[in-house]
Order: C-alpha cells, then sequence, then structure tokens
C-alpha cells in the first residue's frame, strides 16, 4: 500500500498572484483516516487535487515541491494514470454524473471502459462497488433521478470501482440532508475499514472528530499542524484560524474538563459522556 | 426522468439490430427514388418504414411528429392547389374555390417526399438507444470525446432548463415580471440569462474535473460494458441496403447514358 | 410586525400525489425555523409563501389578506427570500448594482435603491466593496452580497432557503448575526434548513414537516426534547441535545452556553 508524501508543496494557480499552497509538508500512512479542515479558500481543495494530480496537471500554474504517492512522483504522471492510485470525490454530487449513462450500474462502468479494463473484470468489479455502497437497489434508475446522498454514493462507487489505493473526499457532504450525510459517513467508514486510505474535507467537526485518525490544520494556505483530533480540537488558539471544535470540545473547554488519559479534552459524544459520567461517580464516591 | 430522447425501448427486432442498418435504410430511402426519379419509389418506402414502425410497436409516437408536419403540409396542399403559377386543369370545385391538378400534383409531390424522409427517420430514431448508436460509432473508431458530446446532450439539456426554473424564480422573488408583454419579456433576458450562462460553465469545469479523474483521456483502448448492438442478420440487412443503392445509381447511370446514345 | 396566517393548505402538481396535505398554523414575530427530511414539503411550502406556486386549496393570509389576490411582483414588496446558491441571482458586474435591482424593481427610486443597498452592506459587513465584481468574490463572500440584496428591499418577512450551506465557521456566525440582528428589528424570519445545531443557537421556534404534514410546531427547546419524533421524521437532535440525552438529563439544553451554565450551577 501506497504512502503519501507531501514535501515543501507551493503552488500558485494560473493568472492568480498569491500562492493557494505555500510550503506544505506531511505524510500519510497507508489506511490512516485523515480529515481537512480550516476556513473557506484556506487551501483545502487545492492540497486535494495536489495529491490527486488535477495540481498542477489540469490546471497548470507554477508549482514547486513534491508530491510522493507509493513510488509514483505525481506531477510526472498524467492525471488519466494517477487516478489508478488515487480517486477523488468533489463536493457538488450532481456535477460528477457523466450525463452519458442511462443507469446508476452503467453510470459506474465509465471509468472502468476508460481504463480498457475487459467486460468481465468490469462487471465484477461494479458489482462490488455497488455492494460496498449499498446502492445495489438503484441499479436500474438513472442516475440524475437519485437523491443527493444516493448520487454521491454512486459517485463514491464509480471511483472504487476503479480500485485506488488512496481516496480523496473534498466535502462530499456539504450539500446534502443530515440523512444523506450520514449514509455517505457510514460509506467512508466502511471503505476505511477495507484497509483504503482516506483523506476527507468536512465542516462538521463532530464528524471529523469521530472518525479521523489524525487532522489537518490549514490556515491561509499554510499548514498550520497535523496531529489527532484531541490535540487540534484542543489548541488554544483554534479560534483564530476561523476553525470551530466539535460542541463536546467547547462544553468541555468551557467547564475545564480534560481526559486524563489524553491530557486534552474530549471531542466526541462518546468521550464527553464517559468523561462526565465517570465525574458523577466520583463525586458520589466522595460523598 | 426528463429526457429529450424519444426512444423507448420495446423489445423489438428493431430495437436489436445494428443502428449502422437503420442509417443505411435511411440513406437508401433518401437515395433510391431520387435516382429511380418515381414518386411510386417514395411511396412505396413510406409503406415500408409505417410497416416497420408497427412492428417496434412505436407508431403511435409518430403521431405528434406528423401532426405538426401534417399541418404545414395541408397548407402546401391548399396554396399549391389553388394559387400555383401554372394551374390550368381543374380538378375540383367548391363554389368559387377552385383547385387545379398542377398544383396538386406539384404539392402531392413534396408531401411524399416529406413524409417519407420523416418516417425513415422515425424508423431510427424511435427505436434506437442514442448510446447504442454512438457506442458503435465509437467501436469504428470515431472520437470518444465527440461521442461523449453527443450523447450527454440528451440528459444535461433538461438538467439545464430545471437551473432555468430555479433562477426564473429566483429573480420573480426579487420583484422582476417575466410575464406579459414583449418589452417585458426582453427586459428579463438578462436577469435570466446571465445567471443560466455562469452556472453551466461552473457546472461545466466541474464536471470536466470529475471526467477527468475517471480515466477520460486515457489514451488505452477503451472496453465497453453493453455488448455491440446487432444481430446476425445486420450483415444481410446492409448488404442488402447497398446493393439496392448500388443498383438504383447503375440504373441512373444507365438512363443517362441511354438519354445521350 | 407581520402575521403570516396558514389555512388548511394543500397542495399538489399531480393529482393523485399530495405534496401538502393540510397545514394550518400562523407565523408570528417569532424567528421560525421549518425543519424536515429532503422531500417533506419544505420547499413547496415557502415557494407557496412567495406566490411561485399557488395552493390546491386552502389559503395564505398576510396581515389579513390572502395572497391569492397578489401577484408575485407585488408580493416581492412584503416577502423577501434569499436562495440557497448566490450563482442563482446574481447577474450584474458590480455588487452595488446587484443589490439595487430588488429594490428598484418593486418601486424605490434610484436614490433610495442605492441608500438602502448601502445600509445592507455595512449591516451584512461588506461595506466599501460596492464596485467590485460578485463573481471575483469567494463563496462566502457572494452568499452576504445576495443577503444584502434581499435585505435591501426591506420587506417585513425574509426567508432563508438553506443559509448555511458551503459555508464556514465565521460564514455561519456571520448570518447567526445577521438573522438575529434582522428579528430585533421586527422583521418575521423564516428559514428551511438541515443544520439543527444552528436552528438550535440561532431560531426560536420550530416547525417540523413530514410527509406534508407540520407534525410537531412549538417552541425550539421543546421540539428538540422529542427524540421519537424527531427520528420519525428522520431528523437528528442537536449535539448539545444528544450529550444531555445520553447523560439522562430531564431538562434538554440547546447550546454550549446553555449546558455550560447548567453545569456551573451544579457545582
Amino acid at each position: 500500500m501506497a504512502r503519501i508524501e507531501i514535501e515543501h508543496l507551493k503552488y500558485q494557480y494560473p493568472a492568480t498572484t498569491k500562492l493557494a499552497l505555500d510550503d506544505i509538508s506531511f505524510s500519510v500512512e497507508p489506511g490512516e483516516f485523515i480529515g481537512i479542515i480550516g476556513k473557506n479558500e484556506s487551501g483545502k481543495s487545492t492540497l486535494c487535487q495536489a495529491i490527486a494530480g488535477l495540481v498542477p496537471n489540469f490546471y497548470k500554474g507554477s508549482y514547486g515541491g513534491k508530491v510522493m504517492v507509493g513510488e509514483i512522483e505525481v506531477k510526472t504522471v498524467e492525471v488519466n494514470e494517477m487516478c489508478k492510485t488515487v480517486g477523488i470525490v468533489f463536493q457538488n454530487p450532481f456535477n460528477q454524473v457523466t450525463g452519458s449513462k442511462l443507469t446508476v450500474y452503467e453510470e459506474i462502468s465509465f471509468g472502468l471502459e476508460n481504463m480498457g479494463i475487459p467486460k468481465v473484470e468490469m462487471i465484477k468489479r461494479i458489482d462490488e462497488a455497488m455492494e460496498l455502497l449499498d446502492i445495489i437497489k438503484y441499479k436500474d434508475r438513472n442516475p440524475f433521478d437519485l437523491s443527493g446522498g444516493q448520487m454521491q454514493r454512486m459517485a463514491i462507487a464509480s471511483i472504487i470501482a476503479m480500485q485506488p489505493e488512496v481516496i480523496i473526499l473534498d466535502e462530499p457532504t456539504s450539500q446534502l440532508d443530515p440523512q444523506g450525510r450520514e449514509e455517505v459517513f457510514q460509506a467512508v467508514q466502511k471503505l476505511s475499514k477495507k484497509g483504503i486510505t482516506i483523506i476527507m474535507v468536512e465542516h462538521n467537526m463532530e464528524k471529523i472528530a469521530q472518525y479521523s485518525d489524525r487532522v489537518v490544520l490549514l490556515n491561509d494556505t499554510k499548514l498550520v499542524a497535523i496531529d489527532t483530533p484531541q490535540k487540534i480540537f484542543s489548541r488554544d488558539d483554534l479560534d483564530s484560524f476561523g476553525v470551530e471544535a466539535p460542541v463536546f470540545t467547547k462544553i468541555c473547554r468551557g467547564l475545564h474538563l480534560k481526559n486524563e488519559e489524553t491530557g486534552c479534552y474530549p471531542v466526541t459524544l462518546e468521550e464527553a459522556s464517559r468523561l462526565f459520567q465517570r465525574l458523577v461517580k466520583e463525586e458520589s464516591h466522595n460523598e | 426522468m426528463k429526457s429529450i430522447s424519444l426512444y423507448e425501448e420495446k423489445g423489438s427486432v428493431l430495437n436489436k439490430i445494428a443502428p449502422e442498418s437503420k442509417i443505411l435504410y435511411i440513406v437508401a430511402a433518401l437515395v433510391i427514388p431520387y435516382l429511380i426519379g418515381s414518386r411510386w419509389v417514395s411511396l412505396g418506402f413510406i409503406i415500408a418504414s409505417i410497416l416497420l414502425l408497427l412492428s417496434a410497436k412505436v407508431i403511435r409516437k409518430t403521431v405528434p411528429i406528423l401532426g405538426v408536419s401534417g399541418f404545414v403540409l395541408i397548407t402546401v396542399l391548399l396554396i399549391q392547389g389553388l394559387f400555383r403559377a401554372g394551374n390550368v386543369t381543374p380538378i375540383l370545385s367548391l363554389g368559387p374555390v377552385v383547385f387545379y391538378k398542377e398544383g396538386v400534383n406539384f404539392a402531392l409531390g413534396i408531401v411524399i417526399n416529406v413524409l417519407n424522409i420523416l418516417l425513415s427517420f422515425c424508423v431510427l430514431i424511435l427505436t434506437t438507444k442514442p448510446s447504442d448508436m454512438i457506442e458503435n460509432f465509437v467501436r469504428k473508431g470515431f472520437s470518444p470525446r465527440f461521442g461523449y458530446v453527443f450523447i450527454s446532450i440528451f440528459q444535461i439539456i433538461p438538467q439545464m432548463t430545471e437551473t432555468m426554473a430555479t433562477i426564473t424564480d429566483a429573480q420573480r422573488s426579487r420583484g422582476m415580471e417575466t410575464e406579459g408583454n414583449l418589452f417585458i419579456r426582453v427586459k428579463a433576458f438578462i436577469p435570466l440569462i446571465s445567471p443560466v450562462v455562469m452556472s453551466s460553465l461552473i457546472n461545466t469545469k466541474e464536471r470536466a474535473l470529475a471526467l477527468e479523474v475517471r480515466g477520460f483521456n486515457s489514451t488505452i483502448q477503451k472496453t465497453f460494458l453493453n455488448d455491440e448492438k446487432k444481430i446476425p442478420a445486420d450483415k444481410w440487412i446492409q448488404l442488402g441496403m447497398v446493393v439496392a443503392i448500388v443498383a438504383a445509381i447503375v440504373f441512373r447511370i444507365v438512363l443517362v447514358v441511354m438519354y445521350f446514345m | 410586525m407581520s402575521k403570516i396566517e396558514i389555512k388548511n393548505l394543500h397542495f399538489s402538481y399531480t393529482e393523485n400525489e399530495e405534496i401538502l396535505k393540510g397545514m394550518d398554523f400562523v407565523l408570528d414575530e417569532r424567528s421560525t425555523a421549518i425543519i424536515g427530511q429532503n422531500g417533506a414539503g419544505k420547499t413547496t411550502f415557502v415557494k407557496l409563501l412567495k406566490g411561485l406556486l399557488r395552493p390546491t386549496a386552502g389559503q395564505i393570509l398576510l396581515n389579513g389578506a390572502d395572497i391569492a389576490g397578489m401577484t408575485v411582483a407585488q408580493l416581492a414588496k412584503h416577502i423577501g427570500m434569499v436562495f440557497q446558491n448566490p450563482n442563482d441571482q446574481i447577474f450584474k458586474n458590480k455588487v452595488i448594482d446587484e443589490i439595487i435591482f430588488g429594490p428598484m424593481q418593486i418601486g424605490m427610486s434610484r436614490a433610495e435603491a442605492e441608500k438602502k443597498a448601502k445600509e445592507a452592506m455595512a449591516f451584512v459587513g461588506i461595506a466599501g466593496r460596492e464596485e467590485e465584481n460578485p463573481y471575483d468574490l469567494g463563496l462566502s463572500a457572494r452568499k452576504l452580497v445576495a443577503i444584502a440584496s434581499i435585505v435591501a428591499m426591506d420587506t417585513e418577512v425574509i426567508i432563508f432557503d438553506e443559509p448555511t450551506i458551503a459555508q464556514d465557521y465565521a460564514g455561519k456566525e456571520r448570518i447567526k448575526d445577521i438573522i438575529r440582528t434582522l428579528r430585533a428589528q421586527g422583521k418575521t424570519v423564516i428559514t428551511i434548513i438541515h443544520d439543527m445545531d444552528f436552528v438550535a443557537d440561532t431560531f426560536e421556534r420550530a416547525i417540523v414537516f413530514a410527509q406534508g404534514k407540520a407534525i410537531l410546531d412549538d417552541s425550539t427547546k421543546n421540539v428538540f426534547a422529542e427524540k421519537e419524533v424527531l427520528e420519525k421524521a428522520y431528523l437528528e437532535q442537536p449535539n448539545v441535545t444528544k450529550l444531555c440525552q445520553k447523560l439522562g438529563y430531564e431538562e434538554v439544553f440547546l447550546n454550549v452556553y446553555e449546558f455550560i451554565e447548567h453545569q456551573r450551577k451544579l457545582g
């Protein structure tokens, strides 16, 4: 499995005067679930596209530093080759539908046809991807007739069928209702359990805290930190980056309640409620 | 799902045969009557088209198409029958209104030609999935990018009309009148069309990215999920069409040569 | 202060599939969030309020007058609506021109429209950006242009369609402030929204839509206490409320601040 290594990555879009990414360095171990957070225009999407090779190979522009995925240097490989190793899913499910296929089943075949996968293998992969994303029941539906959450799962299935080792999801749930968001998160978690490396941009901090192994915090095109959700969300300067901590962290911070094991504030519902319950027990003990 | 494609799957033989066979049929239906120079041949093709459409159970879908053109054709018949220069032989008079043979005859020629064109195209359009047709072309070396544009239009245009509806709502919500006289409609054009153009540009860029990461520009030999649309008889159908066309050409040449001798 | 009475409201596009199946409630000065799963009828409802659709049965009374007698353009003077995606409305090359469009459509003079536009820009926090091209702005700022273009129309009622979508923390906080201030100015603020934490923090009243009916209508606090009803409508509770219930509290709290206060009192 491929390890991702980013070294001093700098990038500027063509016809702009400001860097979009400024000296970013970090690495991701195979199978990790990485959350990317930061305010709008902090460089989250650009970073995603740099790992998928769209930056610089689709956009052009000036590029410095290096992004390695396994043995591949991303910059040197065409996007249509890179997509076999790194898949990317975008925010708007609607604009990811090709429009040239009449059923969900055919839609998933689009990338496989382009990759020249033989028919027998193609059918096997489509079936597996539909199973994994739980969309078999929509097999014969027109892709445009799905709900947002279903459409986004179809988009993920289309990428999964290409069997990448890394999947990047750039705000895949921001256009969805809570049910659609939950469907997508459950699906992504399943992929993560299969050992696929997940890199996900998301504005919902409770979800980021719940699912990520580590969190990348970006501010103004620069990397602030990469660390566990507990460490990131316990930072005292979080507000200054335009980032909100999960609700549970805010409560515990307000009450100065740290989790003794981690030395940080709790970040998830489970962690916070465990802490509160233990406190109640201790109090009744003392009395 | 709204789609502007008129195709419908009925499991008929016409649904199963290769789109190329149907295209050759259109070519034959248009070229042969011209080469032979007889209206009767056109009439023969019209009957053949009707029989084919009947066998494919899609004859009812031709009604709206014929309805629209029928109106125009009747107008042609009336005007030519009544007023064509060179009208001398009356065939029917209703009071002061007199139809002439020459005009009616000329108009009938037009009617037959138009019907022949419409019906033979219907044989293709009503029984063929656009993507099957394009895929067959791509297999024969046609550019996949061009093919993609052609197929996706059928689905993306209905989607654009939905965007248009939202934009209309948004502007009406700001007090803009969109209905009424021509002046009001002209004034409403820019506030409606600019957001449509801008959002289409944004959508197109996003879709281009999404296609790119699914290997759209790959130079690898493409494979296909669906089998090629064809049946064994296609070879013979196509051969038959080609032979008929060639025969018509030969007939024409012979005719011309005989004329000069 | 405006009052909107909804009386036995029905709507359907086709005969056999009713979207709204009879709704009765009154929208008053309280800021109100309409929540519900996609397809519950929220969007249809606000389109009816704006006159973009017309009821198949029942009435909507704005301050006692049936809106059936008003055109969409006439209604626009009274009820403004900020659409979800600013790109669906923006068509001018200058921010100021975009914002004065609505006010001028509803009959304000250019001078008055410009005055209102400048006030609205200051109000949402984009003062001084009059001459910029809206398309050059980032998504958050573009959303603020869309909000200002409705605020400048100075309607008694303002509807927000999914105001927090694609907004970051700062954007959400800004919109929260805007809604609270509009409420304080005596405007009737209504939203249709999926973001429950935002509702809990910002709105006084919540109405739950499910399958074309208003199944729950109460103060935000009472609505979010009804875990079973919310689940039935495929809705989540706000995160703070979830924590309260997990800890077995009898009272629910809506936001971080209330929860902390409560805990401090407990000592």
